[in-house]
C-alpha cells in the first residue's frame, strides 16, 4: 500500500511539475466553461428551455379562474400560459395550430409544454358555495413529484382557500372515466375517484416513463439553474476525461525515459505500479472536477441540492475513465499515438454524450447515440441533480452504469497488460 | 584469483531470449548462457554493441522473461520469486532512468520508497548515496539540469540505496567524459573494495573489464564465448608479446624482417606497416607537437607535418627478453628506432583471436 502510494505521489509530484498543468487543469476550462456557459444562456434562464409553457383550458371564465391564474404567474414569472400569453415569437410554440384538448395532451407528453390546466366551468361557483371543486392538472413528473407549476398551482390553489381543492388537484382522466368537471355526491364517491384518480395516474406513467424534458425545480429561494449549470458539469466531465486518458501518455513515457523499467527491477509488484498510476490519474480527475464547480460556485451558478449525488457522479465517471486510460495505455505504441487518440476520443465523447450542449436539443437518434458515451452516463447525473432536482436515488442508475463500465474495461486493459 | 571454493552468489543455466519482430523475423539475442557469478567479485561481460549484454541484464533483473533457462539471485528464483530476488539487488540500467524534472534527492527518494525503505531510513540512505557519488551539493538541482557524468552518477546511486549485496551495471561509462568514466570505474572498485559488494559489470570497453574485474565473460551474437580471469583468457590466446617499433620516415625492406624472423630467438611473425599521419587540419605547416591518439587508448607525440608513420610489428614469445637482439640487427641494418612499445597480449587480443574482429568496430 505505501508503495502504491509512492508511486502515485510520484506521479503527481511529476505531473505539476510541469507548468503547463495549468493550463491544462485551470485555465483552459475554465474559459471554456464560461464561454460555453454564456452560450447555453449564461447567468440566466436555464440550459434547455427558458419558459415553463402551461397549456390553459379556462372553461369557467369567472372572477376567481382568471385571478387564479393571474396569481398562477405571479407565483413563478417563469410561466407562460397558452395560448392567452403567446406573442409573436411564438413562445407557446403552437405553429398557429388551435389548442384542442388533444394537442395539449400531446405538448405535455411530448416535452413541449409542463404541463396543462384545465378549468372546468362551475370551477368559481363550486369553490365559492363552498362544495368541492377540481382542477385537471396534468404532467409528466410522477406522482409525489411536485414540478414547478404544480407548485405554484398548489400554493395558489392552496392561498385561495382551497383545501378541499388541494386535494383534487390531480391528473386527467378523462380519458377513460368521463369525470371531467364532476363534483361528487357524498364522501364515498370522492374516495373512490381519489382512488381511481390514482391508479389510472399510475397506469399512464408506467407508459410514459419520466421524460427528457426541463423540470425546472427552482423558484425556491430564487436559485435556478443557468447555462453554467449546464457547462461546468459538461466542461468539467471533458476534461477530467482529457486529463485521465493522459496518464496513458504519461505511462508511456516512463517507459521510454526507462523509469518504469526501473521501478520494475525493484521488489515492487507490477501491479501496485499500476494502482498507484491509476489513483494519481483518480485525483488528477477529481482535482479537475474540483476546480471546475469551484469555478462554478464563484460565479454562483445553482447545481441542486444534492452535492452528495454530484459526488458519487464525480467518482464514478473519474474512475470509469481512469479504467479507459488504462486500457488506451495497452494500444497505443507511441506518445503521437496516444495525444492523437486521446483527442479523438475526447473530441467525439464530449459533444455526443451532452458535454458542450444538452442532449434534448439534438435530434433523437443523436440522443440515442449519445448514450454510448460515458459522458452522457454522467450527464445524465449530473442534470437529474442540477436540472431535475434530484438527489441520490436520481442519479443511482448512471452511477452503476459508470461502475459496472469501468469494472469491464479495467478487466479488459489488465488481461491485456504487458510489462516487457 | 581462483574462485572455485567460493559460494555463487547469481546462478545462471540455459538462459535463452527470443524476440519476435514484428515483420515475423526473429531476433536470438541471447542463445543460452551459463554463468556463476561469486559473492564479493566484479564480474564483467564483455562484448561488442548488441552482442546480448542489455538482454542478459534484463533477463537477470526479472524485467524480461526469459525463453528458456533459469537464474536465481541468493537462491532465489527470479522468476518464480522475484521479489524475493530483487531485494538482494540493486540495478544500474544503462539508460539514464531517471525522472528528468524531479531534482537528484527527489530521483533517490521516490526509489529508495520503491525498495522498501522510509522515514529516516530513508532519508539517511539518501544522504549517504549522495555522498558517495559526491553530489550532496547540487542534491536539489533538477536532473535535467546535470551534466552527462552527473546524471549517470545520480543513476548509479539509485542501484545503490537499499545497500544491496549485488549490483547491476549496464554500460555505466557510456557517453561520458574520460574524467567522468574514470570516477566511475573507481566507484566501482570502491563498492569491491569498501562495501564488499558482488559487481555484474558490462562493456564494450576491454580496458574496463580488465582494470576491474576478477573474472570476464566475453560474449559475442549471444553466446559467452570464452570466461574465465583475464590471465586465463590472455593464456588462450597463446601469450604472444607485440612489439611495435616506430620508423618515422624510413622505409624498411623485407630483408631487415628477415633477419628479425631468422636470428632473434621467440620471434613469430614481423610486418611493416606504414601509413600517411594526416596533421590536424589547419596544423600542416606548423612545427608545434601533434598528440595522436591510439586505439589502444595510448597517447603519442608526433612532429606536425611528418607524413609516413612506419611502424614494425613483432610477435614474441617473450618481449622484453628479445628486444636487445633486436634492437642490434635493427642498427647494423641501419634502422633508425625512433620508439618502441612493448604491449603485452590484452583482452582486444582475445577477442580478436576468438572472432577474428575487433571488439570497437
Ligand atoms: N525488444 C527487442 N526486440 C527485438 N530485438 C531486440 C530487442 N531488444 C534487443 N534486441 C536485439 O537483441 C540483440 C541484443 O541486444 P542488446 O541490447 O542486449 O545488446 P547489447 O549487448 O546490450 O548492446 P549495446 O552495447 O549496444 O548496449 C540486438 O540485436 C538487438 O537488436
Ligand atoms: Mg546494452
Amino acid at each position: 500500500m505505501d508503495k502504491i502510494l509512492s508511486v502515485a505521489r510520484n506521479d503527481l509530484q511529476v505531473t505539476f511539475r510541469d507548468r503547463s498543468v495549468w493550463l491544462q487543469l485551470v485555465i483552459i476550462p475554465l474559459v471554456i466553461i464560461f464561454f460555453i456557459g454564456l452560450a447555453n444562456g449564461g447567468f440566466g434562464g436555464d440550459g434547455g428551455s427558458p419558459h415553463l409553457l402551461l397549456d390553459v383550458f379556462d372553461q369557467d371564465g369567472s372572477a376567481l379562474s382568471t385571478e387564479l391564474l393571474a396569481n398562477l404567474k405571479a407565483a413563478n414569472p417563469n410561466l407562460v400560459l397558452c395560448p392567452a400569453d403567446n406573442d409573436a415569437d411564438d413562445v407557446c410554440r403552437l405553429d398557429d395550430a388551435e389548442l384542442t384538448d388533444t394537442l395539449a395532451q400531446e405538448r405535455v407528453t411530448g416535452g413541449v409544454t409542463s404541463a396543462m390546466l384545465v378549468i372546468p366551468a362551475g370551477f368559481g361557483e363550486q369553490a365559492r358555495a363552498g362544495q368541492p371543486a377540481s382542477l385537471i392538472y396534468r404532467s409528466q413528473n410522477q406522482i409525489g413529484e411536485t414540478g414547478p407549476v404544480l407548485q405554484a398551482l398548489q400554493a395558489e390553489v392552496q392561498r385561495l382557500g382551497g383545501a378541499m381543492i388541494a386535494a383534487r388537484v390531480g391528473v386527467d382522466v378523462f380519458e377513460n372515466s368521463g369525470l371531467m368537471g364532476a363534483s361528487f355526491a357524498d364522501e364515498n364517491d370522492r374516495a373512490a375517484f381519489d382512488r381511481q384518480l390514482y391508479e389510472t395516474a399510475r397506469a399512464i406513467w408506467a407508459e410514459l416513463p419520466p421524460a427528457v424534458t426541463f423540470n425546472e425545480s427552482a423558484a425556491q429561494e430564487g436559485r435556478q439553474p443557468s447555462g453554467f449549470s449546464q457547462s461546468v458539469p459538461g466542461i468539467g466531465t471533458m476534461y477530467v476525461m482529457s486529463t485521465v486518458l493522459i496518464g496513458s501518455l504519461i505511462l508511456l513515457q516512463e517507459r521510454k525515459q526507462w523509469t518504469f523499467q526501473r521501478i520494475l527491477t525493484m521488489p515492487v509488484a507490477p501491479g501496485q505500479i499500476v494502482a498507484g498510476k491509476m489513483l494519481a490519474r483518480f485525483v488528477m480527475g477529481m482535482i479537475q472536477y474540483s476546480v471546475a464547480f469551484g469555478f462554478g460556485l464563484i460565479l454562483g451558478v445553482y447545481f441542486g441540492d444534492s452535492p452528495l449525488a454530484l459526488l458519487l457522479v464525480m467518482v464514478a465517471f473519474t474512475l470509469c475513465s481512469t479504467a479507459f486510460a488504462l486500457l488506451l495505455a495497452t494500444i497505443v505504441k507511441t506518445e503521437m499515438q496516444a495525444a492523437s487518440m486521446l483527442n479523438l476520443v475526447v473530441l467525439i465523447a464530449a459533444p455526443l454524450g451532452g458535454a458542450w450542449w444538452p442532449l434534448e436539443i439534438v435530434p433523437q437518434w443523436m440522443q440515442a447515440v449519445g448514450q454510448l458515451s460515458p459522458v452522457a452516463w454522467a450527464m445524465n447525473g449530473f442534470r437529474s441533480v442540477i436540472f431535475h432536482g434530484g438527489g441520490v436515488e436520481s442519479v443511482i442508475p448512471s452511477v452503476l452504469v459508470m461502475l459496472g463500465v469501468t469494472a469491464g474495461v479495467f478487466l479488459l486493459a489488465v488481461s491485456r497488460l504487458k510489462y516487457e | 584469483m581462483h574462485n572455485g571454493h567460493k559460494h555463487a552468489l547469481v546462478e545462471v543455466r540455459g538462459l535463452k531470449k527470443t524476440f519476435k519482430r514484428k515483420d515475423g523475423t526473429v531476433v536470438e539475442a541471447v542463445k543460452g548462457i551459463d554463468l556463476d557469478i561469486y559473492r564479493g567479485e566484479v564480474f564483467s561481460l564483455l562484448g561488442p554493441n548488441g552482442a546480448g549484454k542489455s538482454t542478459t541484464i534484463s533477463m537477470l533483473s526479472g524485467l524480461l522473461t526469459p525463453t528458456e533457462g533459469e537464474a536465481t539471485i541468493g537462491g532465489h528464483s527470479i522468476t518464480r520469486q522475484p521479489l524475493e530476488a530483487k531485494k538482494l539487488l540493486g540495478v544500474v540500467p544503462q539508460e539514464i532512468a531517471l525522472y528528468p524534472t524531479l531534482s537528484a534527492r527527489q530521483n533517490l527518494e521516490f526509489f529508495g520508497r520503491m525498495y522498501g525503505l522510509s522515514g529516516s531510513e530513508l532519508s539517511k540512505s539518501v544522504d549517504e548515496v549522495l555522498d558517495f557519488i559526491d553530489l550532496r551539493d547540487r542534491h536539489k538541482d533538477r536532473i535535467d539540469t546535470f551534466s552527462g557524468g552527473m546524471k549517470r552518477r545520480v543513476n548509479i546511486g539509485v542501484g545503490l540505496l537499499h545497500k544491496p549485496q549485488l549490483v547491476y551495471m549496464d554500460e555505466p561509462t557510456v557517453g561520458v567524459d574520460p574524467q567522468s568514466r574514470r570516477r566511475i570505474l573507481d566507484t566501482v572498485i570502491r563498492l569491491k573494495e569498501e562495501r564488499k559488494m558482488t559487481v555484474l559489470y558490462t562493456t564494450h570497453l576491454m580496458e574496463e573489464s580488465q582494470e576491474l574485474s576478477n573474472r570476464v565473460g566475453i560474449i559475442d551474437y549471444g553466446q559467452i564465448i570464452a570466461l574465465g580471469t583475464v590471465g586465463e583468457l590472455i593464456q588462450k590466446v597463446g601469450e604472444e608479446d607485440r612489439l611495435i617499433f616506430s620508423v618515422g620516415e624510413q622505409q624498411i625492406s623485407d630483408a631487415v624482417l628477415e633477419r628479425f624472423r631468422t636470428e632473434v630467438p621467440g620471434i613469430t611473425k614481423a610486418t611493416y606497416a606504414a601509413s600517411e599521419f594526416t596533421p590536424v587540419a589547419g596544423m600542416e605547416e606548423s612545427a608545434e607537437l601533434v598528440v595522436e591518439k591510439r586505439s589502444t587508448g595510448t597517447m603519442r607525440v608526433a612532429r606536425s607535418g611528418q607524413v609516413l608513420d612506419g611502424e614494425i610489428t613483432v610477435h614474441a614469445k617473450r618481449g622484453r627478453k628479445a628486444l636487445p637482439e633486436l634492437l642490434r640487427v635493427a642498427d647494423e641494418m641501419g634502422v633508425d628506432i625512433l620508439s618502441v612499445e612493448v604491449r603485452e597480449p590484452d583482452l582486444e587480443a582475445v577477442f580478436l583471436h576468438l572472432t577474428g574482429r575487433a571488439l570497437r568496430e
